[in-house]
């Protein structure tokens, strides 16, 4: 097993990741291998920098400003609900308005039919009025006949129009 | 994301009597703001993306008020919505380059003798983290700086801790590479 090998398991237990056989066979291995040795305290060394490189002091005002806008942005939200809330009331409210109305009406008695008025109208001469001739109209021949009390005797009116 | 419903413990995320939830949900943040936010810090590298994610987070809290039932498992929710935000952040803003901003490496390998501010170390540790995978960064964040076990952290990530440890192996050697070849030597 060359070094390489090794890498992964060293970068484990530099990070104290391993425990009992597979610590004591890395260390057995770094004890006699200079190399890995060497790897093994520059890991160290590095995640040692890297901690303490990260060991960050977040300032107050960090944690104030996240917490003013996360409650902002929730009372944001419940602004919006509200408003919601409120449109579909009223929405509700009108629906329910016209709902008795609609309701009231069809219960409503229905009025008295008008009376009824017979009108006799005298007896008049029918006379026929034509229709007065359109612009788009071609001229054309009417006929009427007219039928006499004798039924031997027929008039026949011929006209323009 | 799967919800969390955990067996009850004497101080759970319900509403207690007498107490408003809003009341609630605020001292549940005042609780949880150092580990929600440090961690955010951790993973995305900037104090803005960080607020943004912590605001995102406490936001999924207040709307799972009483869904995450005991503290003892709220941590671990914390940590994977935390986790969850940090990578949604990094999909929606890329394409991201890492190399771009490690742009001084170069310059620093000619001259690896060169004195190297504290400033300077510590931006080229925290680049280090950014160099990493998503997978690799969040493992090694929740184990080497958040000191989470492994265990938790396979919770935390859904993962199993065969894969977990995998993760932290790879992410502590290249980390370790990166600053190094930063400074010049070689292991």
């Amino acid at each position: 097993m060359n070094c390489m090998d090794w890498e992964e398991r060293i970068a484990l237990y530099a990070g104290g990741d391993l425990e009992g056989a597979e610590a004591a066979a890395v260390e057995r291995h770094i004890a006699d291998c200079p190399g890995c040795q060497v790897f093994w305290s520059g890991l160290r060394e590095t995640l040692g920098q890297l901690r303490e490189t990260h060991s960050l002091e977040l300032s107050p005002a960090d944690f104030t400003a996240v917490r003013a806008r996360v409650m902002a942005e929730i009372e944001r939200g419940r602004r919006v609900w509200r408003r919601l809330a409120w449109v579909s009331g009223v929405g509700i409210a009108a629906l329910l308005l016209v709902g008795v109305a609609v309701r009231t009406k069809l219960q409503a008695p229905l009025p008295p039919p008008p009376a009824m008025v017979r009108l006799s109208i005298p007896q008049a001469p029918l006379t026929v009025r034509e229709r007065l001739p359109q612009k788009t109209m071609v001229r054309a021949t009417m006929l009427v006949k007219l039928q006499t009390a004798d039924p031997n005797i027929v008039i026949y009116w011929i006209g323009e129009y | 994301m799967a919800l969390l419903v955990m067996a009850t413990a004497a101080e759970g995320t319900r509403e207690r009597p007498g107490v408003s939830a809003t009341a609630e949900f605020e001292r549940l943040m005042r609780r949880y703001e150092r580990l929600v936010l440090a961690t955010a810090l951790r993973l995305t590298g900037s104090n803005e993306d960080a607020r943004d994610v912590s605001q995102e987070v406490f936001l999924k809290l207040y709307r799972n008020l009483g869904k995450v039932e005991a503290e003892a498992a709220l941590s671990s929710w914390l940590y994977r919505v935390t986790v969850n935000a940090c990578h949604d952040l990094r999909r929606r803003r890329r394409p991201e380059s890492p190399v771009e901003d490690a742009g001084p490496l170069e310059s620093a390998e000619a001259d690896p003798q060169q004195a190297l501010s504290e400033a300077e170390r510590r931006r080229v540790l925290q680049l280090s983290l950014r160099m990493l995978p998503e997978k690799e960064r969040a493992a090694l964040v929740l184990r080497d700086l958040e000191g989470l076990s492994t265990e938790e952290v396979a919770r935390v990530l859904g993962s199993s801790e065969a894969t977990v440890r995998s993760q932290i192996s790879k992410a502590r050697v290249k980390v370790k590479g990166f600053v190094e070849r930063y400074f010049g030597r070689r292991s």
